[in-house]
């Protein structure tokens, strides 16, 4: 029989370059400690290959990346080059849908400086606080997260003496101390809202995880480094009242063999208080799903 | 660094209210060190551990709340997620379910849970786990209170 710790390093140890099996020539004593360890030296391996989020590339490079890949694939690249400019990479690092959200609503308030946009969002996070606060979390627990998203969102406003430039922004978005803290603010916000509307996402959830929609929250939204699934992007945008479309990046294709490049628009459920007119609003966020990852999109 | 300092400090005010209301837990923050805890626990009743006193110990590491802190039993005990010789616990929210939702204190709760809730097919202790799978649960018991017998009780006389 084996050994639960034997277990865990033996599908880890093939995908490690960097540690040296001098180190961990004592199996018996590699403990979960050191493969926690062994995890975060990987994931700042890789943090230094692509940050949080990357620059503003035109649609070219997605294209020059499947050169020799799938012909559908390409064809569906073409199709949307004629919608859209650019794209910008986020890590993959189970955050992506989270960051990608993070950084497009930011920059967007960056460049439109919409204001009433800020006094309504500002209208669903107070809702969120006290759904929070109405399921059993203690303030203490999230109301830093809270905060520091409140504090970016103020000084992407211009005018106020916090305000940053789009390059700063960029910057704090590659912050980790930043840029990891306001991902968990919007785990908090969509596992208040899964749990708030718990009904109705039940069936959704169990088609995912066959469990309820309280350990679903818990294993699977707020751990940072989960995936976000169309549960989590739902629930964010009917919480926040934002409207998020998304484009697809698959193989797939119709019966007759045309190629189309397939897109969902998340639009916010009544019943958050700025919800009502936000069926009006045309997303302003836009990212690309390509199986397991999201990446913004910018349209032409 | 000056973010888990102040949310420790919230988690240490937040202990003091809940003293009553958690007779079951005793958190204590190291004099010097906000960032080294221990805790005192009792063992749930209708289990082995019934009677006996557990200290665990506590290294917060300073990304926290976003990454959780490294908790031990410093009180030898036989369970089949806990590491007989070096007090490691085998425990989801302590490793990659961890969440910032978690506190200290309901940290030690679901360490109390575990306490009643083995689960022997994840074990860090595979005689203990051992037991347990064969079916054997009158020796898993009586290894478990034997231990709490001895390490998690007041030596008598």
């Amino acid at each position: 029989m084996q050994n639960h710790d034997g277990d865990v390093v033996e599908s880890k140890t093939e995908s490690i370059t960097s540690i040296q099996t001098s180190e961990i020539d004592d199996w018996a004593n590699f403990r979960d400690d050191d493969i926690m360890k062994q995890q975060s030296a990987i994931q700042a391996e890789e943090a230094v290959k692509i940050p949080f989020v990357g620059d503003k590339e035109p649609l070219l490079t997605l294209a020059a990346e499947y050169q020799s890949g799938s012909p559908i694939l390409q064809e569906k690249i073409k199709v949307l080059s004629e919608q859209y400019a650019a794209i910008r990479r986020t890590r993959g690092d189970g955050n992506c849908f989270f960051r990608s959200f993070m950084f497009a609503y930011l920059e967007h308030i960056l460049e439109s400086q919409d204001r009433a946009e800020v006094d309504r969002i500002k209208v669903n996070v107070e809702q969120c606080r006290k759904t929070l606060l109405s399921l059993g979390y203690a303030e203490f627990t999230f109301e830093d997260f809270f905060a520091l998203f409140l504090e970016q969102l103020e000084s992407v406003l211009s005018g106020n003496e916090a305000s940053i430039s789009h390059e700063e922004l960029v910057q704090r978005s590659r912050d980790q101390s930043i840029s990891d803290c306001v991902v968990m603010f919007f785990r908090f916000i969509t596992s208040g809202e899964l749990k708030k509307r718990s009904e109705f996402y039940e069936p959704f959830v169990q088609g995912l995880t066959n469990g309820t929609v309280e350990q679903f929250c818990k294993s699977s939204v707020e751990p940072m480094g989960e995936e976000s699934d169309h549960v989590h992007i739902t629930a964010l945008s009917d919480a926040l009242g934002v409207p998020i479309r998304i484009l697809y990046l698959d193989r797939s294709c119709d019966d007759k063999g045309s190629i189309s490049v397939n897109h969902h628009d998340f639009t916010p459920a009544p019943g958050n208080p700025t919800n009502d007119n936000a069926n009006a609003v045309k997303p302003f966020i836009t990212l690309l799903y390509r199986p397991g990852h999201y990446d913004i999109l910018y349209p032409k | 660094m000056q973010a888990s300092r102040a949310r420790l400090f919230k988690e240490y005010k937040e202990v003091q209210r809940e003293k009553v209301a958690d007779p079951d837990i005793q958190l204590v923050c190291d004099d010097s060190n906000i960032f080294k805890w221990t805790a005192l626990i009792k063992g749930p009743s209708e289990t082995p551990y019934e009677g006996g006193v557990f200290q665990l110990a506590f290294a917060v590491p300073e990304q926290y709340p976003l990454q959780p802190p490294q908790v031990r039993f410093l009180t030898k005990i036989f369970h089949p997620n806990v590491h007989f010789k070096t007090g490691e616990i085998c425990l989801d929210i302590l490793k990659n379910a961890w969440s910032p939702a978690w506190t200290l204190q309901s940290v030690c709760r679901a360490i109390i849970a575990l306490m009643a809730h083995p689960e022997p097919d994840s074990p860090l202790n595979c005689d203990s786990g051992n037991l347990l799978r064969a079916g054997d649960i009158r020796g898993y018991q009586s290894m478990a209170r034997m231990y709490t017998r001895l390490a998690a009780m007041p030596k008598k006389g």
